[in-house]
């Protein structure tokens, strides 16, 4: 019978009979461990391991939801968090790491009383955007006041299916909007330090009002086991319980993995990740701009440019005070060397980026010495090939008519000390996104190259999900834990993930060429489809998390 | 046979040969100012009928995407029918020469010496080349050789036909330094000016840049050759030049007006070049 019973529960058959009978086990395995583990041992509803964005955020939403705010949550983090809430920047500093929020996102952060704690001066609207082919000059220009309201359309029936009457976040969404004629700016610039301080104070203002919420800061997850053998038949038998570097040990209903890249949750659920890295690097830096040049269309709202070279994508985003972020996608040499170069090189080589050709580029790339020294005078090469363009242009005439319509970006005449960071660049998606009591969300579940500034906004959007996927859970009366309460949350969010990180993938290789064909079928369309209103409508609201229609259960 | 047709002509004949295709058109002006409005900014989509930039340069003459054509179609006919029509040569190579002129730039640009001469603009003519004190130079030098082989040809770098119808100040210069810097590759190769030593010429700067644009020349040249002519052509000079257009050095970055002096044998050696085999 027992033997039975065993294999019974080694291959997951359940009944209440087994349960019962085994009752007494338990009792006898809690008294001999309490003595020693019973201190250290804590039980939990969601330990959420990572307190990036995506972890501190889901812990928020959880905290916030009624249904859910009676779960017990910890939150684990390798650093620490705390400086968070010390947060309190120069407002002529600005952190090099920035995120572009969509109004998808602002919505829920607004959702969850994480916009209200920001400082609105050191959010930036974003209100057009300026994207170009840098060898072909081929251009797409999105303009806010160009987006129609929220409604069912052509892509987001592509990608999220039919869904006749959404609610929820998309209601916020809409009240975000706001349903009158003003249109909402494209995105919100900000700080991802900034948002993080957001995230912290709600998560105090939560424990403050009872909700139980753990935050284990500068604490290290050692490894994640589950139960083996007879105890894997107890009633929190199959539970994970995450072993500490304080000595503590969480069992948990649900494990959520929001530890990044390399997840630690993901291997111990052994999820594969499939993707490759791009042979590139992204280099971030706040750079200063001269106001004189910003293109800036109100106040305080400005333009993200973007121009795709052969090595990468370079990208400026707005902040406020006459700063701006940048983004340079290239190859891991120039990166490293355009870490080295002196400051004053540094912002030319920028400015030459948005506008020298890439034969131009190249040779300058090369003259970067060994020591990061510039072989030549960078200045004077840049600006000699500047006055060859201009004294073109300036006498192009039928040309002409586009070349006055088309902003330049703004000159940067600076770049904040140790601001400029490379990383690299990859792609990564899980084979999926939830196994029995784990799940994951954010970088943990999907990597995606900067070029379209998604990857928070997917994370967002994750975090979204998850906190109304579980309190439908709590509602229903299922176990939060269950692989089935979680399917919901992975049929989702899966499919608009893969379509995002495709598409971004597809875009960046694209434009990884200067092959002459490539080049000008890339530019046709990138022009038809910039004459071509209603379409480029549907891609902007697409990039806006405004299609993105979650199904209801 | 002189190679000077390439590029050496009368610009009266291109004049008319223009007023045929019909530049200037009025209509090509009553056009701009209707269509402008809504196909400017869709410049993939220009108009065919107007031409998309003002004068640029000395001697530009601004055509419409429509008489380019016309004028490229027609002076190829009148080139492969009479080689002697350098004008039509040159017509030619310069409505045909859009990605050719931008690559060879954007390759000078790669080239500290490169960059030097788009920013210095120099220009080869007697007057700059002082053909006189290259006259005194030992035999045996790049200028002597130079200046012999331009007696021995009884022409002078004056004579070369000025470019018109590039639409690019930049890429105009480019042609033109091209055009006149064409006489010291015979100095430097040994090559002949025949037509067939002028088609292996071609095939050299084929393989140095690797653009299609020579091939044209290359593969569709040998048509007019004698069996003799070709066997000579392709038994010799095509392999030396693949072989040493591969390997030497970019022949647009050299700045020749400073290597007078210089012994042949060592600009060669310098360069990467060996002597074409002499038949």
């Amino acid at each position: 019978m027992s033997s039975l019973l065993a294999r019974a529960a080694r291959t997951g058959i359940r009944s209440p009979l087994s349960s019962r009978l085994h009752q007494p086990m338990a009792a006898i395995r809690f008294q001999s461990t309490e003595a020693k583990a019973a201190a250290t041992t804590e039980e939990y509803d969601v330990v959420i391991v990572g307190g990036g964005i995506a972890g501190s955020a889901l812990a928020c939403a959880l905290a916030s939801n009624k249904a859910s705010s009676t779960l017990k949550i910890a939150l684990i983090e390798a650093f620490d968090l705390s400086n968070h809430i010390k947060w309190s920047p120069r407002p002529d500093q600005y952190s090099n790491r920035v995120s572009s929020l969509t109004p998808k996102s602002v919505a829920f952060l607004k959702k969850i009383g994480v916009w209200s704690e920001l400082d609105e001066s050191r959010v930036a609207a974003c209100e057009g955007m300026q994207v170009w082919d840098g060898v072909s000059g081929a251009r797409i220009t999105f303009d806010a006041a160009n987006v129609d309201g929220v409604q069912s359309s052509f892509l987001h029936q592509v990608f999220s299916g039919n869904v006749p009457n959404p609610s929820g976040v998309n209601n916020t969404t809409q009240e975000t909007l706001g349903n009158s004629k003003e249109a909402s700016p494209l995105a919100w610039m900000t700080e991802n330090l900034h948002v993080q301080y957001g995230l912290q104070k709600q998560l105090v203002g939560h424990q403050a009002r009872g909700v139980k919420l753990d935050v284990f800061e500068k604490t290290k997850v050692q490894g994640i086991t589950t139960e083996q053998g007879e105890a894997a038949q107890l009633p929190q038998g199959d539970w994970p319980s995450v072993r500490l570097d304080n000595g503590k040990t969480l069992v948990t209903r649900l494990l959520v993995g929001a530890d990044g890249v390399n997840s630690p949750v993901r291997s111990f659920a052994k999820i594969e990740s499939l993707g490759w890295d791009y042979s590139q690097f992204g280099l971030v830096a706040t750079l200063q701009i001269d106001p004189s040049t910003s293109t800036a269309p109100g106040q305080g709202k400005g333009i993200a440019w973007q121009r795709f070279l052969p090595t990468g994508p370079v990208a400026m985003l707005p902040l406020n005070n006459g700063y701006a972020s940048l983004v340079w996608s290239t190859t891991p040499q120039i990166a490293q060397d355009l870490k080295k170069l002196p400051a004053r090189d540094f912002c030319a080589l920028v400015n030459a980026a948005f506008s020298a050709s890439p034969a131009e580029l190249e040779y300058l790339y090369k003259s970067i010495g060994p020591d990061g020294q510039p072989l030549i005078d960078f200045q004077k090469e840049i600006e000699w090939r500047t006055s060859v363009h201009d004294q073109e242009a300036s006498q192009t005439m039928v040309r002409g008519n586009s070349f006055q319509g088309e902003a330049k970006p703004p000159r940067v005449v600076d770049v904040q000390e140790n601001t400029r960071a490379p990383f690299p660049l990859r792609m990564r998606n899980s084979s999926s996104y939830v196994e029995d009591r784990v799940v994951l969300v954010g970088d943990a579940a999907h990597t995606v190259h900067p070029l379209a500034g998604q990857g928070l906004n997917q994370g967002l959007a994750d975090v979204e999900c998850l906190a109304r996927v579980v309190e439908t859970s709590l509602l229903s009366g299922s176990d939060i834990g269950n692989i089935h309460s979680l399917t919901p949350y992975s049929s989702e969010r899966f499919l608009p993930n893969l379509a995002m990180l495709g598409t971004v993938d597809k875009l960046s290789k694209l434009y990884n060429t200067d092959f002459g064909p490539v080049v000008w079928a890339r530019s046709l369309g990138l022009t038809a489809v910039d004459k071509m209103g209603p379409i480029k409508n549907e891609i902007m609201r697409f990039a806006m998390g405004l299609e993105e229609s979650p199904n209801r259960p | 046979m002189s190679a000077r047709i390439f590029t050496r002509t009368n610009p009266s004949a291109l004049k008319q040969c223009l007023a045929r295709t019909g530049t200037n058109s009025t209509l090509a002006r009553s056009t701009r100012a209707a269509t402008a409005a809504p196909c400017a900014s869709l410049f993939t989509f220009r108009s065919p009928l107007e031409a998309p930039t003002g004068k640029l340069y000395e001697g530009h003459i601004p055509i419409s995407p429509l008489q380019r054509t016309i004028l490229a179609v027609g002076s190829a006919f009148t080139a492969l029918a009479n080689p002697l029509r350098g004008d039509m040569v040159a017509a030619l190579g310069e409505t045909t020469s859009g990605i050719f002129l931008n690559r060879i730039r954007d390759q000078m640009l790669q080239d500290p010496e490169g960059r030097r001469i788009l920013r210095e603009r120099p220009v080869i003519t007697s007057e700059t080349m002082q053909l006189d004190t290259l006259r005194q130079l030992p035999d045996g030098t790049f200028g002597r050789e130079y200046v012999r082989f331009l007696d021995d040809q009884q022409v002078s770098p004056d004579t070369r036909e000025p470019v018109h119808f590039v639409d690019s100040e930049e890429l105009a210069y480019v042609m033109q330094r091209y055009r006149e810097t064409h006489d010291f590759y015979h100095t430097l190769t040994g090559l002949p000016v025949t037509v067939d030593g002028e088609i292996a010429l071609k095939w050299f700067e084929m393989a140095q840049t690797g653009l299609p644009m020579t091939m044209l020349s290359s593969f569709f040249g040998p048509l007019r050759l004698s069996s003799e002519e070709r066997k000579r052509l392709f038994n010799v000079y095509v392999p030396w030049a693949l072989e040493n257009g591969s390997t030497s050095k970019l022949l647009m970055n050299v700045r020749w007006e400073e290597w007078m002096e210089k012994p042949v044998e060592e600009v060669q050696r310098e360069l990467g070049v060996r002597p074409c085999p002499q038949v």
